[in-house]
């Protein structure tokens, strides 16, 4: 066995994780809210990346700018979410928001492909492609970069939810009726909580947008991300940061031992796996509340 | 005279009529009055329309789909039928719900500051916690524990709790002494009055323990069917036959409403 190796796979498997994380953040910041996994948080982290690069190319922004001004930009687009599609279906059927938030899924990546067409663009952060050796092993240096901007972001978050801000956001993620009775605005509330994931939606998409390119695949990460919330249990930001390292790991070194087996693609088949199994074996995934229905 | 009676009265229904999903027809006309700095009871048995009285006047009728249809509120001389919620719980009228609804994830002490007002400052807010924490010790020791897990009677007195850093003028509970023990009616009933004489606050109770309730109120008001129907002071409406009959009997009958009705609450929250 090599052990080196096998730790270089662990390793990456870490900072992979992390990036999975920095993408599932956002979903818990929503599902906390709405009680939704918002299938729309692929199209928004595509987005995110779009509005980086039109700043930074199209306009002619250095980067350093570009991306706190997509941040705002998508901030108000998450408010502005609330306002004009949920607002509406506020006391409806939990899965009448998870509807909406497909078709807002098709709507961006509809949107994203007619304004910015279909062929990849990079990201160009300027990040060296020299690998970093810590002893024999190897590290991409834009995954450590992205791993410390989800670590960065979960510590955010952390702190946020300790406020008087957050700890009413908390509050409407337990009972929405309870919170209109002191005079909660949920309305606000829940605003803010798709405002703050679209801006989670920017740091994720400038990340793997670095990594893989911009173009409409950058929505896919929705299929490991809900994998990672789920697993984290949905409505845990300490939840999704470790599921996300357990998803890596589990995926980076599984794959080495299962690709010679089964001749490739077993990646997608231990996503697949852990996605299944959670649902089945601990629904409530690692950190998830255990009364999650709410009317 | 008549303009006296306003004047006294903090809030005033006058034949309020609502309806849930456009058609279902749940209070028919219903008038309350409740005057300032005193304790008003609305008795009443299941299905009767006192919680939607009760949503009537805080505005979270919205959140069930429910509106006025007839009739008026006005909450001290100002008219709010069509206030949003938001801006009553502002004005100062807050609605301790049904089936006390603490944000269970959160600590009674994040309980608290949930329910701040935009704009209270910390020293403000810390003021009132201390006041809420003197009305209520027994939250002192649990402040920092998980509010899901306080007890029946914690929970209660925590969500009376968190309406008081709304600093309401009026306060509203419904049936806030389901499900407890006797001696924890009664120590809560016991603040709710110490609250009314310490600081004038106007209380408006929902209850079906019409025994203890009148004990602490001035005025009673019986709904049946989504109507007044009765109408007293509170030692009238004790002496009243009918009243004691149907709601101070005790006795076998009673027991059976109490079970049907605590199965029933289940489906209904
Ligand atoms: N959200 C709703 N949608 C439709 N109908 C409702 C709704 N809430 C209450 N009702 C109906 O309105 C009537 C009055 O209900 P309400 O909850 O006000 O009674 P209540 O006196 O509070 O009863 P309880 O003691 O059981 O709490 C009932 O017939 C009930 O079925
Ligand atoms: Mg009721």
């Amino acid at each position: 066995m090599d052990w080196v190796f096998l730790s270089e796979l662990a390793i990456n498997g870490v900072l992979t994780g992390l990036l999975y994380s920095l993408f599932a953040i956002g979903l818990v910041l929503i599902y906390k809210a709405s009680s939704v996994p918002n299938l729309a948080q692929g199209g928004l982290t595509m987005v995110g990346a779009y509005v980086v690069l039109a700043l930074a190319r199209d306009v002619g922004l250095p980067l350093w700018l570009a991306i706190p001004l997509a941040a705002v930009v998508m901030f108000g687009l998450g408010f502005g979410i609330e306002r004009v599609a949920l607002r509406r279906l506020a006391g409806r059927p939990v899965v009448m928001i998870l509807m909406l938030t497909l078709g807002l899924d098709i709507f961006l990546r509809g949107t994203t492909l007619a304004i910015w067409g279909g062929t990849s663009r990079s990201m160009e952060l300027g990040v060296s492609y020299d690998p970093l050796f810590l002893g024999d092993i190897f590290i991409s240096r834009i995954h450590l970069v992205g791993a410390g901007v989800a670590l960065a972001l979960f510590v955010a978050f952390m702190l946020f939810f300790r406020t008087r801000t957050g700890i009413k956001l908390r509050a409407i993620a337990d009972d929405y009726m309870a919170s209109w009775s002191v005079g909660i605005s949920v309305e606000r509330g829940v605003g803010l909580s798709w405002a703050l994931a679209s801006v989670v939606a920017v740091a994720a998409g400038v990340i793997w947008g670095e990594i893989q390119g911009v173009d409409q695949a950058l929505s896919l990460l929705l299929l490991k991300g809900l994998t990672v919330a789920v697993l984290g249990g949905l409505d845990s930001i300490l939840g999704a940061v470790i599921a996300g390292i357990i998803l890596g790991v589990v995926e980076n070194v599984g794959a080495d031992f299962l690709d010679p087996l089964v001749g490739g693609g077993s990646r997608e088949l231990i996503v697949a796996a852990v996605l299944i199994l959670t649902v089945m074996i601990r629904p409530h995934g690692l950190f998830g509340r255990h009364d999650i229905e709410r009317v | 005279m008549q303009e006296k009676v306003e004047a006294q009265n903090i809030l005033s229904m006058n034949s309020v009529e609502v309806l849930y999903d456009n058609v279902i027809l749940a209070i028919k006309g219903v008038s309350v009055q409740v005057p300032k700095g005193e304790m008003i009871a609305l008795l009443g048995s299941n299905g009767a329309g006192k919680s939607t009285t009760l949503k009537a006047i805080s505005g979270l009728l919205k959140a069930e789909r429910g509106r006025i249809s007839r009739g008026e509120i006005t909450f001290q001389g100002t008219d709010i039928t069509e206030a949003p919620a938001q801006k009553r719980v502002e004005m100062g009228i807050c609605h301790v719900i049904e089936g006390r609804r603490v944000f269970e994830h959160l600590t009674p002490d994040e309980n608290l500051t949930a329910a701040a007002p935009r704009g209270m400052s910390r020293s403000t807010l810390n003021a009132e916690k201390d006041k809420i924490y003197a009305y209520f010790p027994r939250l002192v020791e649990r402040k920092n524990s998980q509010a899901g897990y306080l007890s029946g009677g914690e929970q209660q007195m925590l969500a009376i709790g968190r309406a008081l850093v709304t600093q309401p003028k009026l306060l509203m509970l419904d049936e806030p002494s389901l499900g407890l023990a006797p001696f924890l009616v009664e120590e809560i009933f016991g603040i709710l009055q110490k609250i009314n004489k310490d600081e004038g606050l106007s209380v408006l109770l929902v209850e079906q323990n019409a025994l203890a309730a009148l004990e602490i109120v001035s005025q009673g008001y019986l709904i049946e069917n989504g109507r007044v129907v009765m109408h007293g002071t509170a030692e009238a409406l004790k002496s009243n036959s009918d009243i004691q009959e149907f709601y101070l009997g005790g006795g076998e009958t009673d027991f059976h409403n109490v079970k049907h009705y605590s199965r029933r609450k289940r489906w209904l929250s």
